[in-house]
This record gives structure tokens, C-alpha cells and sequence, in this order.
């Protein structure tokens, strides 16, 4: 060690590079790695290892695309379980299925306190009520029952439609301009009113040409549906996103009595309806990750069309290693430059320490403790810098995390941590460093131990 | 008994195609626990014939038999045992390690001895102690005088116990007092412990005092 620092600026400004390196290294995987951990998470806090979706019949897009269309008309013509209530029943009936429902979903109109907007509205059953997102319903509460007139909204619908609830612990006073605030309490159980489109199916029978004749007036309905609204399901929190879409959900069976333009009604329009096929897609909640697998071998077996995201998990994996690698390729590169350093410092260490190896060598040092003694100087070079590096890395990231939040905050985001730093990141990351080193060492090492001793104690 | 035998020992040097001649058919005996000095002209082989029995160089031709074993036979890896067991060497440089204090210098001997870590500390001190410089130890190389960095290397020289030891010109860059310091040590060595001594000088008097037998070098030739 002493040799090493001996020349201490140079051996100083060497490791340096190997801090810089490791640094870049390490916080570039560790930002692929929190990436990565923040998805995973989010899918595990949204249950999507447990989620699946059966659809009837599953149509290739690829093969359709790529024109071989011999496989389409196969499939059409394969027989098609029908995804109709007495199905959904039986998929409920699968061990390891805690919850499976059609999913309904179809654009409506809301109308709150005198104030309107656009959105989608989904129906779940009440089985659904221990499960993220229904889970964390603070305010209010979840359905009583399937058939109830009872409606759930997310508290981002109420901010965009323009209010903002009371209780929030934020500064009310500051943004009671822009919002109007409501009283939690009192909103609970208020009146919501669903207003939903539909064609006038008697008017269009009666008089077919309607439609061509009046371009202005297209025969719809609006039907006025009054609801309770009997719960608020507060914003997400982190990377989450869950994956029931839209902004209102009122109960299973009621949303069937809802007149909707939804697409299953188009098909109903067209009379080209499939016998029995009342749904697009059925919902199915699976109690363990464990069981997927055989949930889905189950379902499949049946005729079912099944995509699980559990199964998908594996390109996530891919895409994360392809990026975890660029990223990793970045920090790679400075180390490269360091391995360089070290190999440049080594060379001119050796060039000057020529007289101290020609010494070792005539007191009996063999050519093999010559290396060694090089491999351990440019192995303590690895190490130092790695211990320097991971430090330097972790702070950047720290400090990268923080510039992150503070941008986050202002618009009301929670905060992140974008970054990990698992074990094997940092053990990988000191092995990874001393095996570069060693490797940069190798060559000088070499070379020392090559040095004629009688050249070496010759010149005084 | 004979330690060091040379049979028409010859070695020369390329520079590009010149052919430089530094030993010319040297065959030489030397017996066990004798003292030879070798004298001779700058540039007439002196260090060459001592690095070849150092096995710090290797022959262009002829044999090199010492205990019994044919230098020119053996390994690099053997070679550096050779070195380190065999024979002990000291130069007029002294050849101290700057960096290391004056005990670390005989520690690293020893560590290429396999001498263990406590063992060595003890070690390295007893010698430094019969060298006369037991208040020295962790002195540098440049916090010692001349004659205290070749006892050092004297020390170190002897730290794995070897039969012969070489010495190039030991006295070369000390003053007379101090010169004949360092001969008395070897002297001492040589009578004491019956160490084979082959000594490189140009202080014919003072060699042919000490010494058993002169071997006199010109142009790479006994004379
Ligand atoms: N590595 C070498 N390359 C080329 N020539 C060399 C080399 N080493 C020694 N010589 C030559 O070999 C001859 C003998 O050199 P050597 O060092 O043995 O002389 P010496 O008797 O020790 O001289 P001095 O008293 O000056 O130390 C000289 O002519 C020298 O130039
Ligand atoms: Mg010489």
C-alpha cells in the first residue's frame, strides 16, 4: 500500500476515475433497478398478477396483418364458448377465483350540483369492495348491493368537474378560488344524477329513412338516472394506476338497467349478435398469485381467451433488462476510461519502480509474487474506487430524487423514489470494479514481472 | 569442498548486431567458506561474473555448477529460489528500497523466504541487531548513512540464510573508516558463521588483507 501512495496525486486522480466510473455505473442501474421495483410494485398494489381478462375468442392481429387469413377462418369457425351470465357463473366456480364479473363499461354524461361533464362509467359487483382500488374508500362507503342505485367517484372526477373537497389537509383557502369546496360529510349520500344517451330504437323502426333523411337530428334519447352518491375513492398514491378505467362506478346489475349506446348494444343494433355472447370481456380476480397459472390453464381449457398479466411479466422482464443494460452500457463506458487510468498510472508506476523490481528479483522475489504484488496494488485501486463510487452514485441519486420530488410537488403528485439500491447492486458493483481493475492490471503486471533485474540495477 | 565451479563460462551482450563480450572462458573454483576478491579494470567483467553466479543473469555458454546444480538448468521460478536461498547479494547502491523503513526492507526478503508475520518482525530485528543498527529499524533509506543502508543491505542479504554472498563493490561509495566497517563485517561473517564470500573491489591492499584468494579480470578473462 505504501507504494501505491507514494506517488498519491496520481494514484489519487486514478481512483478518481474509477469513482466516476462506478458512480455513473451504479446510479445508472440503479435508476433502471428503482424503475423496475416501482413497476413491479405498482402492478403487485394493483393486483395485476392476479387479474385476468377472458374474452370468447381470441383473433390474431399479427396473422390478420401479415395476411394469412387460412388461420382466421379456422378460428371463426371453431366452436365458441359464449360469454353469457350462466359462463361468468361457471368461471366463479374455478378453484382459486374469488371474484369474475362482465365487464361493463360505456360512456355517460354526469351532472353534479348543476355542473356537467363527460365520462366513463364501470360497473363492479360488491365482491369487489376488498380489492384495490374499492379498498381504500375512506370517505363514504361501497355498495350495499348489486342492484342499488348507489354510485362511487374517483375524487380526481370531482376536481375536474371543479371541486375540491374540505377536509383535504391542504391550505383550502388558497385554492377556494379556483375550486368550490364541499363539505365532506354532506356530499355523502347527495344526489348525482346519471344521464345517459341511447338511440330511439322504436323511432328508428317506425321510420327507417329518419336517419337518412335528418342529418341535424339524429334520433337519440337522453335518459335521466338519479343515484346516491355513496362514496369517494381518493388518488392514487406513487406509480399507481389501477387498471379500472373511468370515473363513476355504480353496481353491477343496476348498470344493466342503464340504456347505453355501449358496443354490445351496436352488435344487438346490426343483429349480428353471437348466440348467448353477452359480454366482450369477463373479469377475473384469482386469490393467490400462485394459483394464476392454473386458473388460466383452467380457463383456456374451457375455450376461453385469456390474458393474464402475469404471463406478460416475462417481456416486462426483457424490455427492463434491455434498458437496465443501455443504462448499465453508459456507466460501462466511464469505466472503461478508468480501466485505461489505471493501466496508463500502472505503466508509468512500473517505468519508475523499475529499480525496485530489479531489487525484489535479486533478493529472490519470483516472477509470480511480482505480478501478485501488481494484481494487489491495481485490485486496491478497484476497491477503493468502487467504495468511493457507490457513495458517489447513492449521493446523485439522492440528490437527482430530490430535484425529482421538488418538480412533483407543485403539481400535486406524490412523491418517488425513482432509484434502488439492492444488495447485489453493490456488492456487483465492487466485484465488477476489482475484476475491471484486475484486468487493467493484468498487462503491467506482466511486464514487472518481466523486467531484467541486471538492466534494472544497473543505471545509478 | 568446492561450492562455485564456472567451465569456460562465456557471456556477451547484443546491442542491435554488435556482439559486446563482457565474460571470455572464465573457468573458475571456489571452495566452501573461502573469501575471494575479485579485482580487475572497469568494464572487465567484474558485476557480469557476479549476476551469473547471482543468477540475476544467464551464460551465453559454458557451466555455471553451484552445490551441485547446474545454474543454466534451471527454471525461472527455480532461479528466484536460487536467489533467495542460495546466495545473498549486496551492491555499492546499496540497493535499499526508499519507501520502506529499514525493517520492511529485510521483511520483504523474508516474506519471499515464506518466513511467516510474527516470525518476520522478530527476525528482521535480530539481524539488525547483529548488523549493529538495532536503533534503527524504522529508519528510511534516506534517514541512514552509507554504511548504515549497507549493513541494512548486508542484513538483508543474510535474512534467508544463505551459504554464499556477493558482494559488488560494497565499499565503493563509502569513506575509508567506514569502508573498513563494512569489510570487518564481512570478515566476520566469513570466520563466524563460514559464509562463502565473493567480493568485488578496486582496493587491492585492503583485499589482499582480508581475502583468502584474488581473482584478477581483464577484458573478461582470468589473468
Ligand atoms: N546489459 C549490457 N548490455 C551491453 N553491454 C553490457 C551490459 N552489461 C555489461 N555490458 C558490458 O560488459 C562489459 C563488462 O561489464 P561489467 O559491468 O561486468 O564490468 P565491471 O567490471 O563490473 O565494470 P565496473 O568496474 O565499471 O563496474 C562492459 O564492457 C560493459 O559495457
Ligand atoms: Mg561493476
Amino acid at each position: 500500500m505504501s507504494n501505491l501512495w507514494r506517488t498519491k496525486l496520481r494514484s489519487v486522480l486514478t481512483i478518481l476515475g474509477v469513482v466516476i466510473g462506478i458512480g455513473a455505473l451504479s446510479s445508472m442501474v440503479s435508476f433502471g433497478v428503482g424503475m423496475q421495483k416501482n413497476l413491479t410494485d405498482a402492478f403487485k398494489k394493483n393486483d395485476l398478477f392476479t387479474s385476468l381478462n377472458v374474452t370468447a375468442r381470441s383473433v390474431n392481429l399479427e396473422e390478420i396483418s401479415s395476411g394469412n387469413l387460412s388461420n382466421l377462418n379456422e378460428k371463426l369457425q371453431e366452436p365458441v364458448t359464449a360469454l353469457n351470465d350462466s359462463v361468468v357463473e361457471m368461471i366463479r366456480k374455478i378453484p382459486g377465483v374469488v371474484v369474475a364479473f362482465p365487464e361493463i363499461r360505456f360512456p355517460v354524461k354526469l351532472r353534479f350540483r348543476d355542473k356537467e361533464t363527460n365520462l366513463t362509467l364501470s360497473a363492479v359487483p360488491v365482491g369487489m369492495k376488498s380489492f384495490y382500488p374499492f379498498s381504500e374508500i375512506k370517505k363514504g362507503q361501497f355498495f350495499k348491493n348489486d342492484s342499488s342505485f348507489q354510485l362511487l367517484i374517483r375524487e380526481k372526477t370531482l376536481q375536474d368537474m371543479g371541486f375540491k373537497l374540505k377536509d383535504n389537509p391542504e391550505d383550502t383557502s388558497a385554492i377556494s378560488g379556483k375550486y368550490i369546496l364541499l363539505d365532506t360529510d354532506s356530499v355523502i349520500d347527495s344526489a348525482i344524477d346519471i344521464i345517459s344517451k341511447d338511440i330511439d330504437l322504436r323511432g328508428i323502426l317506425a321510420n327507417p329513412f329518419m336517419v337518412l333523411m335528418s342529418q341535424r337530428r339524429l334520433p337519440f334519447k337522453d335518459t335521466v338516472i338519479p343515484f346516491k352518491l355513496t362514496g369517494i375513492i381518493p388518488e392514487r398514491e406513487g406509480f399507481g394506476f389501477d387498471r379500472f378505467g373511468g370515473g363513476v362506478f355504480v353496481p353491477l346489475e343496476t348498470s344493466k338497467r342503464i340504456p347505453n349506446l355501449g358496443f354490445d348494444n351496436v352488435w344487438d343494433l346490426l343483429g349480428e349478435d353471437l348466440p348467448g355472447d353477452k359480454y366482450g370481456s369477463v373479469y377475473v380476480r384469482v386469490n393467490d398469485m400462485k394459483m394464476t397459472k392454473a386458473v388460466v390453464d383452467t380457463l383456456k381449457n374451457k375455450g376461453l381467451n385469456v390474458f393474464a398479466f402475469s404471463e406478460e411479466l416475462k417481456e416486462i422482464k426483457r424490455a427492463f433488462m434491455i434498458m437496465d443494460s443501455l443504462l448499465g452500457a453508459i456507466g460501462l463506458i466511464a469505466l472503461v476510461v478508468a480501466a485505461l487510468g489505471i493501466i496508463n498510472t500502472m505503466l508509468m508506476s512500473i517505468l519508475e519502480r523499475t529499480r525496485e523490481i530489479g531489487i525484489m528479483k535479486s533478493i529472490g522475489g519470483s516472477e509470480a509474487e511480482i505480478r501478485i504484488i501488481f494484481f494487489v496494488e491495481a485490485a486496491s485501486i478497484g476497491l477503493i474506487g468502487a467504495v468511493f463510487g457507490l457513495g458517489l452514485g447513492w449521493l446523485v441519486t439522492r440528490i437527482a430524487n430530490a430535484v425529482m420530488n421538488s418538480q412533483l410537488k407543485p403539481q400535486d403528485l406524490p412523491a418517488v423514489d425513482l432509484f434502488s439500491f439492492p444488495l447485489w447492486l453493490i456488492l456487483g458493483a465492487i466485484a465488477f470494479s476489482v475484476l475491471i481493475s484486475l484486468a487493467a492490471g493484468l498487462y503491467p503486471a506482466i511486464r514487472a514481472a518481466r523486467v531484467d533485474p541486471v538492466k534494472a540495477l544497473r543505471h545509478d | 569442498m568446492i561450492i562455485i565451479t564456472t567451465k569456460k563460462l562465456i557471456k556477451q551482450y547484443r546491442k542491435g548486431k554488435i556482439i559486446v563480450p563482457a565474460l571470455n572462458d572464465i573457468s573458475i573454483k571456489v571452495k566452501q567458506g573461502e573469501y575471494i576478491s575479485v579485482i580487475g579494470k572497469s568494464g572487465s567483467g567484474k558485476s557480469t561474473l557476479l549476476n551469473l553466479i547471482g543468477g540475476l543473469d544467464t551464460p551465453t555458454a559454458g557451466d555455471l555448477i553451484v552445490q551441485d546444480k547446474a545454474l543454466q538448468s534451471l527454471s525461472r521460478k527455480e532461479l528466484a529460489k536460487y536467489r533467495r536461498f542460495v546466495v545473498g547479494m549486496i551492491f555499492q547502491s546499496f540497493n535499499l528500497i526508499p519507501s520502506k523503513t529499514a525493517r520492511e526492507n529485510i521483511s520483504l526478503a523474508l516474506i519471499f523466504g515464506g518466513v511467516p508475520g510474527k516470525e518476520r518482525k522478530r527476525r528482521a530485528c535480530e539481524l539488525l541487531d547483529m548488523v549493529g543498527l538495532k536503533d534503527r529499524t524504522d529508519h528510511k533509506p534516506s534517514e541512514l548513512s552509507g554504511g548504515e543502508a549497507q549493513r541494512v543491505a548486508i542484513a538483508r542479504a543474510l535474512a534467508n540464510d544463505p551459504e554464499i554472498i556477493l558482494a559488488d563493490e560494497p565499499t565503493g561509495n563509502l569513506d575509508s573508516s567506514t569502508s573498513s566497517e563494512i569489510i570487518d563485517l564481512l570478515v566476520k561473517l566469513n570466520k563466524q558463521k563460514g559464509k562463502t564470500i565473493i567480493m568485488v573491489t578496486h582496493d587491492e591492499e585492503a583485499a589482499g588483507k582480508v581475502s583468502d584468494r584474488l581473482i584478477r579480470l581483464k577484458d573478461g578473462m582470468v589473468v
